[in-house]
C-alpha cells in the first residue's frame, strides 16, 4: 500500500503545480473573458489571442481566452455559463449559433456582466441578447462586396471552398458572394473538411471536373493554403481568379506572387483589441462608442502589403 | 476493512476526493462553488454520465461504441428534421428518433455479432456514416447545417419537458428570495434566482445510473453482461445468450446517446451538424477512469459515474482555477494514466489476475 | 449390474474426408469413473463432443437411460443431464465464484414484480457446495481468478453436479495442474462418483487414470482398443496401448521407465 501512497503524493504534486503559478499570475485589474467558437486546430484565432493579450497589457486588465476544444457550440454555451459563474467584469463572445448561445449570453447580461459580441453574429442579434455592441464584419455583406468586386473582375463561374460547413455564418460568405456575382449558389459551395491534403485534392478534382470555373473563393487560411498548393500543382495559379477571406502568411505570399487577387481582411486584431479597450473604458469612465464597429471588410491587394506581411498571423 | 475498500469503484472514489480537495484548495472563492458554478459543472458531469452509463455497460459486455458522438449529432438532427422541418408534433418526433437511433444501435450490435469483426471497426464505420448523414440531410433539405426553432416547436408539448424541462423551481425561487443563492440583478429576469431549477438532464443522468447499477449488479441479465465480456465462449458454454446481450447493450448505448441529444436540443433549441464531436472518447475515458476494464468483463456503473464526475469537474474546474485552457488535455492525460494504473492495481488484488 | 446410463454404439464421425472416429463403442454406468485414454489426436475430443451434443455422429447410436438420443445442441444434452467440464473451463476469472457458479442458471427472487438475482441464495449455495468439495472460500464474492487451477476445476465440477448432472464429462482436468492440485481434483472425482454420478474422465496420463478409474477405454486413431476393468490391466499395458505398442517400448528403454 505504501507504493500506492507514494503514487498519490507524487500525482498530487504534479497536478497542483500549474495551479500555484496560475494563482500568482492573477493580479489586480478588471477581468475580461473572450469566448470563441473555434476549435483548437483553427490557427486564425492566434491573432485574437494576441489582440486581447496586447489590449489587456496596455489597459492593465486580466484577459482570458476560452474555446470549445472541438468547436462544439453546445460546449461553448457551457463555457459562457461558466465564464458568467466566475464573475468577470465583461465577456467578449462570438455568436456562432444564435439559438444556442442566446440563453447563456442573456443570463450573463442579466447577471450584470457586460457583453460585447465579436466576429460572428449580426448587429441585430447583438442588440437582441442585450450586448453593449457588435465588433466584426457582417458576413453576408462582406461576401456580397467580394462578389461585386469579382464580377467586375470578370468571374462568371465559381467554386467556394468552405472548411467550416458546421458554422452557418461562415457559409453566408459564399451565399453573399454568389448574390454579388448575380448567379445561383447551386452546388458551388464545397464542404472541404479541414484536412489540408484532403482540401487540396478535392479542389483539384473539382477544377478538373468543372473546367468552366474561372473564380475561386476560400473562406480562410484553412481552405486557402491548400487551394494555393492545388493551383500551383495544376498550373492554374495566377490564371484563375482567386479571392479569399482573412489573411495569413501563405495568403500574403500568394497575393504577392499574384496567385491570389485579393484577401478580405476582417482585421481580427481589432475584433479582439477594441472590445477589451472599450470594456475597460466603460468600466472605468462610463464612456462607450455610440455605434457598432465594423472591423472589415477591407480588400488587401498587392499594393501596400508591407505591414500585413510583417505582422501576418500575429496581429494581421 | 480491506475487503470493503477494495472494490471496482475505489479508483473513482479516490479520484473524486482528490479532485474536489484540489479545487477546494485552489479555486474555492472563484465562483466554482457558488450555486451557478456548482450547476455548471454538475450539468457538464451529468452529460458525461448519461453517455458513460451506456458505454460502461457495453464495455463490460466486451464491446466498444465509437459512434456515440455521431449518434448524438444524428439524433439531434432527426428531432429537428421531424419536429421543425416536417413540423410533426414534438412527441412523435422524439419517439421516432428514439426508435430510429435504438434500431441503429441494434444494427451496430448485429453486425458486430454476426461478422465477428471487432466492434472498434464496425462502430468506427458508423461514426463516419452517421456524421455524414448529419451534415448531408439538413444541407440537402434546408441548405444549412444548423436547424433552429426546436424550442418554439416544442412549446406546449407533453413529452419535450421530460428532456428539456427543469424541476424544483419553487425551491430555488425560495432559496433565491432567502438570499442563499444569487439572483439576477437586471433585465427581464431580475429577482429570479441565477439557478432556477434542476434540469431534467441531471435527473436523466441519475435515473440511468441507478438503472444501470441495479441492472448490472442485481439482476440475472447483469450476470450475463459480466459473463459475455469476461469470456464469451465460456458464457456460451454455460447457456448465456451472449449475442442477445451484446446487441441489447449496443441498443442501450444508442438509447443513452439519444437521451443526451434530446436533452441538448431541447435546452438549446437547435440541432447542429457538429454536435457531439469526440463524445465517444469522453464516454470511454470516463468509464476507464471509473475502473472498467477495456477488454470487458469487469467494471462498475457507479465507478463510471464517478469517472464522469471527475471528468466534468476537472474540465470546468481548471477554468475556475485560472489554468490556461490548453493545459486541460495535459491534466486529462495525467488523470487518465493515474486512474488506469490505480485501477489495474486494485483489479489485480480483486481478481488475482497477473 | 444395472444397465449402463449411457451407451455409445459404434460411433463414427467424419469431417469431410477425414475420419475422426471410426466406430467407437463405450458404455458408462452410474457411479463409476470411466477413464478414456488416448494420445493427442486419438479422437478423444471428438468423442466427448459427440457425447455432449456438440457434434452429431455420422454413424452410430447413443442410448441414454435406455432411450436413443438425438441432441440438437449442447443445451439439450445439459438439460438431459450430460454436463461437460471443458479443458478451458467455462469459468470467468474476473467474476466471483458465486456469479460463476450460477452463470446461465441465475436464481431469481421477485421484488415488487421485478425479478432480481437472488444473491443471498446464490452465495449460500455456493459456500455450501464448495465446502462439500473441501474448498474453503474467503467468501462467495472471491473472484475465480484468485483460485488455483485445481480449485477452479473443482468449482466447475461442483457446479455441474449441483445442476443435476447424471453424466459428468471431464476433459483433461488434470493436464495443466501440479501434483497437489491434481490429487485434490482426483479426490473431487472420487466424491462425485460416490454420489452415483457417472464420470467420464478424459486424460492421457495413465497414473491419474489408474488413481480413480473403475474401467479404462483406450482410443487410438479413432478406434477403441477395448475396455478393461480395474485390476485387469497394468499401467504399462495401458501406456503401450495408448502409444500403439511398438515405438513406445523402445522409447521407454532409453528413458529408464520413467514415463
Amino acid at each position: 500500500m505504501t507504493s500506492l501512497m507514494n503514487k498519490l503524493v507524487l500525482a498530487t504534486a504534479i497536478v497542483a503545480a500549474p495551479f500555484m503559478t496560475a494563482q500568482t499570475a492573477a493580479a489586480e485589474g478588471e477581468k475580461y473573458i473572450l469566448v470563441s467558437h473555434a476549435p483548437d486546430s483553427d490557427t486564425w484565432w492566434n491573432t485574437i489571442k494576441n489582440g486581447i493579450a496586447l489590449a489587456g497589457e496596455q489597459v492593465g486588465a486580466d484577459v482570458e481566452y476560452r474555446n470549445p476544444p472541438t468547436g462544439d457550440i453546445a460546449d461553448m454555451a457551457r463555457i459562457i455559463d461558466q465564464a458568467a459563474a466566475s464573475g468577470p467584469d465583461g465577456i467578449i463572445t462570438t455568436l456562432a449559433d444564435f439559438d444556442v448561445l442566446k440563453g447563456p449570453i442573456q443570463n450573463a447580461v442579466d447577471q450584470g456582466i457586460d457583453v460585447i459580441i465579436m466576429n460572428t453574429g449580426t448587429p441585430e442579434q447583438a442588440r437582441e441578447v442585450g450586448a453593449l455592441m457588435y465588433v466584426g464584419q457582417p458576413e453576408y455583406d462582406a461576401g456580397f462586396a467580394a462578389g461585386l468586386r469579382a464580377k467586375g473582375e470578370g468571374v462568371t463561374n465559381f467554386l467556394c471552398v468552405n472548411h467550416a460547413i458546421q458554422q452557418p455564418t461562415v457559409g453566408e460568405r459564399c451565399r453573399g458572394y454568389a448574390d454579388g456575382l448575380g448567379i445561383d449558389l447551386g452546388d458551388a459551395m464545397m464542404d472541404s473538411g479541414t484536412d489540408p491534403s484532403e482540401i487540396k485534392n478535392k479542389v483539384l478534382a473539382y477544377l478538373s471536373a468543372n473546367p468552366d470555373v474561372d473564380g475561386i473563393l476560400t473562406l480562410g487560411p484553412v481552405s486557402a493554403d491548400p487551394t494555393i498548393a492545388a493551383l500551383q500543382e495544376n498550373g492554374m495559379a495566377g490564371d484563375i481568379h482567386f479571392g479569399t477571406f482573412d489573411l495569413g502568411e501563405e495568403i500574403v505570399k500568394g497575393i504577392k506572387a499574384g496567385t491570389i487577387n485579393w484577401g478580405i481582411d476582417q482585421q481580427p486584431f481589432l475584433q479582439a483589441y477594441m472590445p477589451v479597450v472599450i470594456l475597460a473604458n466603460w468600466d472605468r469612465y462610463g464612456v462607450l462608442p455610440g455605434n457598432n464597429i465594423n472591423s472589415g471588410p477591407g480588400f488587401v491587394t498587392k499594393d501596400g502589403l508591407t505591414k500585413v506581411e510583417e505582422f501576418a498571423g500575429e496581429y494581421r | 476493512m480491506r475487503q470493503a475498500l477494495i472494490r471496482p469503484e475505489l479508483g473513482g472514489i479516490v479520484g473524486t476526493v482528490a479532485v474536489f480537495t484540489l479545487f477546494a484548495l485552489f479555486a474555492f472563492d472563484s465562483g466554482m462553488f457558488n450555486s451557478q458554478g456548482v450547476m455548471n459543472w454538475t450539468i457538464v458531469s451529468a452529460q458525461f454520465m448519461i453517455i458513460a452509463v451506456g458505454a460502461c455497460l457495453l464495455m463490460i459486455s466486451g464491446e466498444f461504441d465509437l459512434s456515440v458522438g455521431s449518434m448524438i449529432g444524428f439524433a439531434g438532427m432527426m428531432i429537428a428534421v421531424f419536429g421543425v422541418v416536417l413540423a410533426w408534433p414534438m412527441w412523435i418526433a422524439i419517439i421516432i428518433t428514439f426508435v430510429i437511433c435504438c434500431a441503429l444501435g441494434a444494427l451496430n450490435g448485429f453486425i458486430v455479432v454476426r461478422t465477428g469483426l471487432p466492434s472498434f471497426i464496425v462502430t468506427l464505420a458508423f461514426l463516419f456514416i452517421l456524421r455524414g448523414f448529419t451534415i448531408y440531410i439538413p444541407q440537402t433539405i434546408e441548405r444549412k447545417t444548423i436547424i433552429g426553432g426546436i424550442r418554439d416547436a416544442a412549446e406546449g408539448d407533453w413529452l419535450a419537458p421530460v428532456f428539456g424541462g427543469k424541476i424544483g423551481q419553487p425551491l430555488f425561487q425560495w432559496l433565491g428570495d432567502a438570499g442563499i443563492i444569487g439572483v439576477f440583478e437586471r433585465g427581464s429576469r431580475a429577482g429570479q434566482p441565477v439557478v432556477d431549477g434542476i434540469p431534467m438532464l441531471i435527473i436523466w443522468a441519475l435515473v440511468l445510473i441507478v438503472f444501470g447499477h441495479i441492472l448490472l449488479t442485481r439482476t440475472r441479465f447483469g450476470n450475463w453482461i459480466f459473463a459475455s465480456g469476461g469470456d464469451a465462449e465460456a458464457a456460451r458454454n454455460s447457456g448465456v445468450p451472449v449475442n442477445k446481450v451484446k446487441i441489447l447493450m449496443f441498443t442501450f448505448t444508442a438509447f443513452c446517446a439519444t437521451v443526451f441529444a434530446v436533452c441538448q436540443v431541447m435546452e438549446f433549441g437547435s440541432a447542429g451538424a457538429d454536435r457531439g464531436l469526440l463524445k465517444e472518447f469522453e464516454a470511454i475515458i470516463a468509464v476507464v477512469i471509473g475502473g472498467a476494464l477495456l477488454t470487458g468483463g469487469y467494471g462498475s456503473v457507479i465507478g463510471a459515474a464517478l469517472g464522469a464526475l471527475i471528468f466534468g469537474v476537472v474540465q470546468q474546474g481548471l477554468f475556475f482555477a485560472g489554468v490556461e485552457s490548453s493545459l486541460f488535455r495535459v491534466f486529462l492525460g495525467v488523470i487518465l494514466l493515474f486512474a488506469v494504473i490505480l485501477n489495474t492495481y486494485i483489479r489485480r488484488i480483486i481478481t488475482g489476475e497477473r | 449390474m444395472a444397465d449402463p446410463i449411457i451407451q455409445m454404439k459404434d460411433i463414427e464421425k467424419h469431417f469431410g474426408s477425414v475420419i475422426a472416429l471410426a466406430g467407437v463403442s463405450v458404455d458408462v454406468f452410474a457411479g463409476e469413473c470411466h477413464c478414456l485414454l488416448g494420445d493427442n489426436g486419438a479422437g478423444k475430443s471428438t468423442f466427448i463432443k459427440t457425447m455432449s451434443g456438440v457434434h452429431k455422429p455420422t454413424h452410430g447410436e447413443i442410448i441414454f437411460e435406455g432411450r436413443p438420443l438425438d441432441f440438437a445442441d449442447p443445451r439439450d444434452a445439459i438439460a438431459a443431464g450430460i454436463a461437460t467440464v471443458h479443458q478451458h473451463l467455462a469459468m470467468i476469472p474476473l467474476m466471483s465464484v458465486s456469479r460463476n457458479f450460477f452463470m446461465g442458471n441465475e436464481p431469481l427472487k421477485k421484488v415488487a414484480g421485478i425479478s432480481f438475482f437472488d444473491h443471498d441464495y446464490a452465495n449460500r449455495v455456493t459456500m455450501e457446495e464448495m465446502r462439500k468439495m473441501g474448498i474453503n472460500l474467503r467468501g462467495p464474492d472471491q473472484a475465480v481468478g484468485t483460485l488455483s487451477g485445481g480449485e477452479r476445476q473443482t468449482v466447475a465440477i461442483a457446479r455441474a453436479v449441483h445442476f443435476g448432472a447424471k453424466v459428468l464429462i471431464l476433459d483433461e482436468p488434470t493436464s495443466a495442474l501440479g501434483v497437489r492440485q491434481t490429487s485434490n481434483v482426483l479426490a473431487t472425482i472420487d466424491k462425485v462418483r460416490k454420489q452415483g454420478i457417472a464420470v467420464v474422465f478424459i486424460t492421457h496420463n495413465v497414473r491419474h487414470a489408474m488413481a480413480v478409474g473403475d474401467r479404462f477405454t483406450v482410443l487410438n486413431r479413432g478406434k477403441t482398443l477395448g475396455t478393461a476393468e480395474r485390476g485387469d490391466i497394468t499401467p504399462e499395458e495401458l501406456q503401450d496401448m495408448m502409444a500403439g505398442g511398438q515405438e513406445m517400448a523402445t522409447l521407454e528403454g532409453s528413458l529408464g521407465g520413467t514415463v
